[in-house]
């Protein structure tokens, strides 16, 4: 087909403008970010724990598998800044490499859900018709089980570890990322320039990824902070339950299962874990707050 | 509004049976063959396949599915591969002390979570807002399991106001409905606040303003009914993890709701209970949807006409 | 013969206090109103005429705005030292306001009908029945018709001509002896406009109610009002009848004004403009606020601020050229060019 020459220089000159006006909202996004004191608060939190799971085994002072009985469920103290366990572990440490297994499976359960669920989402949403019907009702199913009830069904059949629990929290994302993704893609499927684009002859596969989806990113990076708070928080109860990490492993759930027992006489045991999934949380929850509010103060809706 | 009700009816209709197909499949999925595990250690061979045959395992799979929502349909949900006795029973027993909690959870969490946003947004940035703002926040980061924990060790062990655990008597219920009210109550706050502060800046509001009214009426008659809808579709979601929390929090408090039979059923494979549990509060879940969904239509008429 | 005074506004100034500055966006108004008459206050966007209205109810949102000067007089009484009891008897009382968009100024969950009876029962202390068949009365007045019927109505379910009829007859529902109307007309076509203001002159007879018209339409001040005051950069710069205003406009900035209005027997090849823009109320100029846009401006205008001065019965101008000062400065500089 022949290709007007002026479109052509026209579109070239609009994605070049794009691109000037992309590098400067990003620019005032990040000064926005900046000014919002929570956000900041809730990203260094988040920076902190990070580099918690790096660190661990140069910060923590003793092995968090050490098993030592005849230190068993000791007090807070000098040598033992968190206590000991009922199996005589250092807290504190079992603490600082639990870090690692919280925020793994955090990020990998999001990880993994937020691809599938995006790309279901700009699927339906580009192509509409029959196929998001089809995928819109499935999204409804899922999303007739309330809570981590559906996490619950999938490690039923998995078994119990934290793996199963990585796969089940991120499949019970899917909707959530499916969801919005679609909504956006609806929107931006409307506008006017990517009719123009299609015009030059790009095919399905370009226009949706290298036009439509980069104009969907905030919602979904929103959405993704608040997801990861929601996601460290479903894996810990999945382990505190028993149906994630196994127990010698220093999961905070997990902990907070054994501490429970404990409780009477030591309820350090249950406290530490359950502050660092909060302050952890928190700090999520901070963050992903700054994030909406510097990227569209529309969606606080 | 009555066609409108019989629309979402049969929308419903698909899901619950994707629901029970998902339930299905995924209990297809867990190792071990259930003949064998009824029929316990040391079973011989024959009786395992008699037994195999008894429960139609060896049919194919849909037409093993087709027969199980069949017998759903009749109120058969299984029996129990732990005692063997009929699933639908110990769900019945469970059911209502699982909806007692929740009941008074979403209690909470309405009345709660109103109070602290209309006390937020009526002074914005005092004391006041930004104290109950923290709270939220709080309450929407803490996990509910250790909440509960703390709130037990707090006031049942510490103070010994209440009892630890159990489902006796109203006592028992105070701890574990804030448990798991708060988180919910945290979101409803903070979404009462933002709607109020975006209604009161609204035309309307200056008009009746204008008018002379007293600030109480403005702020309850004309900003708060308007504030309030879209609080009713954040209370519709917050119904959803609050059933799906009943699950920690009966665990925390050792109540005996369906919560905790899923999980220790999960524990001990015992499927058909598994897939019962999850299958009722599923549906409980949507239909308590669906209800919401027309009580939101009933207060919004404006949709109707669109 | 002329009608009593019923409001007197003295000085008026309302600044809005934020991180940028201070914005004095009514700086030091000054006008009367009264019985039967009707006031319009003209102005492009921006000029402070909205923020005059809302001033004289206290309306204005509080934070950052704030009436730091003037005497807002109802019948003598000053409005602005008022206390808050006090004033919100007033309000919707003794004076009624109506604003620009009908579409979001009713508020959506209300019947339209409790809307106007709610004020009925507060000011009148009629009893329920009683304010709703009032309410449903003064629903017919306006022109609605099928009156007992649109008052169960929500705003949603009427049009935008039909809303602004309800808004009319909420304000006049107590019979106010001032209505302050904000561009009551601007959102609407121009066919229902002419029937809005129609239903407003009407009103205003049998009621006797002084009325302030916000526009910055000139074609509905000529209809409409009887005085004209031209607002610009937040102060008054002319004060004429509307008859005399458009045959001799004063101020060079109504000057400008009129002489935009495209004319209809006259060929023109483009419209007259006024060359510039509006001073930010941040940063107003020391001298004459329309100095810089003045095709007669002297080094005088630039210096200093003129005064709001009468120029004749009726007419009062804030400009130089209209002074003594004025014309020995022209005539020293005709003097220099010979």
């Amino acid at each position: 087909m022949t290709v007007n020459a002026s479109l052509v220089v026209d579109t070239a000159e609009l994605l070049l403008a794009r691109r000037q006006v992309r590098s400067e909202k990003r620019k005032a996004f990040f000064s926005a970010i900046g000014q919002n004191k929570a956000a900041v608060v809730g990203g260094i939190i988040i920076l902190l724990y990070i580099s918690m799971t790096f660190l661990a085994p140069i910060l923590a002072p003793y092995d968090p598998y050490e098993i030592n009985l005849k230190d068993k469920l000791q007090s807070p103290s000098v040598d033992h800044w968190m206590g000991t366990d009922d199996k005589g572990r250092d807290i504190l440490s079992r603490i600082l490499y639990g870090s690692r297994l919280s925020l793994g499976v955090g990020f990998s359960s999001v990880f993994f859900g937020a691809s599938i669920g995006i790309i279901l989402g700009l699927v339906a949403g580009y192509y509409g018709k029959w196929i998001d019907t089809i995928i819109s009702r499935c999204l409804d199913v899922m999303l007739a089980f309330p809570g981590i009830l559906l996490a619950l069904a999938i490690i039923s059949a998995l078994g119990p570890s934290l793996i199963n629990v990585t796969v089940a929290v991120g499949v019970f994302s899917i909707p959530l990322f499916a969801r919005i993704v679609r909504g956006s893609t609806m929107e931006v499927k409307q506008l006017e320039y990517i009719d123009a684009i299609r015009t030059l002859g790009a095919n399905d596969f370009i226009i949706i990824f290298r036009h439509i989806f980069p104009n969907i990113l905030s919602p979904i990076i929103v959405q993704g902070t608040m997801r990861l708070a929601t996601a460290i928080l479903s894996a810990a109860g999945l382990s505190f339950l028993g149906l994630g990490a196994q127990p010698p492993s220093p999961e905070w759930g997990a902990m907070l299962s054994s501490g429970r027992d404990f409780i009477f006489s030591a309820p350090y045991m249950a406290i530490f874990p359950g502050l660092m999934i909060s302050i952890l949380v928190l700090g999520f929850n901070l963050f992903g707050d700054g994030l909406r509010d510097a990227l569209d103060p529309r969606m606080k809706k | 509004m009555f066609l409108f009700i019989l629309k979402r009816l049969a929308q419903i209709v698909p899901v619950i049976l994707g629901v029970t197909l998902v339930v299905f499949l995924i209990m297809q999925m867990v190792p071990g063959d259930s003949a064998v595990i009824l029929a316990g250690e040391g079973a011989s061979k024959e009786t395992v396949e008699e037994l195999r045959e008894n429960l139609g395992l060896n049919k194919p799979l849909h037409e093993q599915y087709l027969s199980y929502i069949g017998n759903v349909f009749q109120g058969d949900f299984g029996n129990s591969l732990k005692n063997n006795q009929p699933v639908l029973d110990e769900i019945l027993i469970r059911l209502p002390i699982t909806m007692e909690l929740a009941f008074f959870s979403i209690l909470i969490t309405i009345v709660l979570g109103l109070i602290a946003g209309i006390i937020s947004a009526i002074r914005p940035y005092s004391f006041s807002d930004i104290g109950v703002m923290v709270v939220a926040l709080l309450g929407i980061s803490l996990p509910s399991f250790w909440l509960g924990l703390l709130l037990m060790y707090v006031f049942s062990i510490k103070l010994q106001w209440l009892p630890v655990a159990g489902w006796d008597s109203a006592a028992h219920i105070i701890l574990p409905a804030i448990t798991l009210g708060a988180g919910g109550a945290a979101i409803v706050a903070r979404m009462t606040r933002s709607s109020m502060l975006e209604v009161v800046g609204q035309d309307y509001v200056r008009t009746a303003r204008a008018k002379g009214l007293k600030e109480h009426v403005i702020i309850y008659k004309h900003a708060l009914r308007n504030a309030l809808i879209p609080v009713i579709t954040v209370v519709g979601l917050q119904f959803g993890s609050l059933l799906g929390g009943t699950v920690l929090v009966e665990s925390v408090f050792a109540i005996n709701g369906i919560g905790r039979m899923i999980v220790d059923a999960i524990r001990t494979r015992d499927i058909p209970m598994v897939q019962g549990g999850v299958l009722i509060a599923s549906l409980v879940f949507v239909f308590v949807n669906l209800l919401v969904d027309i009580m939101y239509r009933v207060f919004n008429k404006r949709i109707d006409l669109n | 013969m002329k009608n009593e005074i019923v409001l007197e506004v003295k000085n008026l100034k309302t600044h809005f206090i934020s991180k940028k500055g201070i914005a004095k966006a009514v700086d030091g108004i000054d006008f009367v109103l009264r019985r039967g008459e009707t006031l319009g206050i003209v102005g492009e966007s921006g000029c402070g005429k909205s923020m005059t209205s809302l001033s004289i109810l206290r309306l204005i949102p509080s934070p950052p705005g704030k009436i730091v000067d003037g005497e807002i007089l109802l019948n003598g009484k000053d409005l602005v030292k008022m206390s808050n009891e006090e004033l919100r008897k007033i309000r919707g009382n003794q004076i009624s306001m109506i604003f620009q968009e009908p579409m979001t100024s009713l508020n959506p969950v209300i019947p339209v009908g409790e809307q106007i009876a709610e004020a009925l029962r507060l000011h009148q202390g009629l009893s329920k029945r009683q304010a709703w068949d009032k309410s449903v009365e003064m629903i017919g007045l306006v022109g609605i018709p099928s009156p007992e019927k649109r008052a169960k109505q929500e705003p949603f379910q009427l049009s935008g001509g039909m809303r602004q009829r309800i808004m009319i007859a909420m304000a006049l529902a107590c019979t106010p002896e001032v209505l302050i109307a904000d561009e009551p007309t601007t959102a609407l076509d121009v066919t229902i406009q002419a029937q809005i203001l129609e239903i407003m002159k009407d009103l205003q007879k049998k009621i006797g109610m002084g009325i302030i018209f916000i526009t910055h339409d000139l074609g509905v001040v000529a209809e409409m009002c009887d005085q004209v005051g031209v607002m610009y950069a937040g102060q008054i710069v002319e004060h004429q009848n509307s008859a005399t205003l458009f045959k001799n406009p004063l101020h060079p900035y109504t000057q400008g004004l009129i002489g935009s209005l495209p004319k209809l027997y006259e060929d023109q090849e483009e419209l007259q403009i006024i060359e510039g823009t509006v001073p930010s109320p941040y940063d107003y100029p020391d001298g004459c606020r329309f100095a810089e846009r003045c095709p007669f401006a002297q080094k005088m205008c630039i210096e200093k601020q003129p005064e709001l001065i009468q120029y004749d019965e009726d007419m009062k101008v804030r400009c130089w050229k209209y002074t003594n000062q004025w014309q020995e400065e022209s005539s020293s500089r005709e003097m220099v060019t010979q």
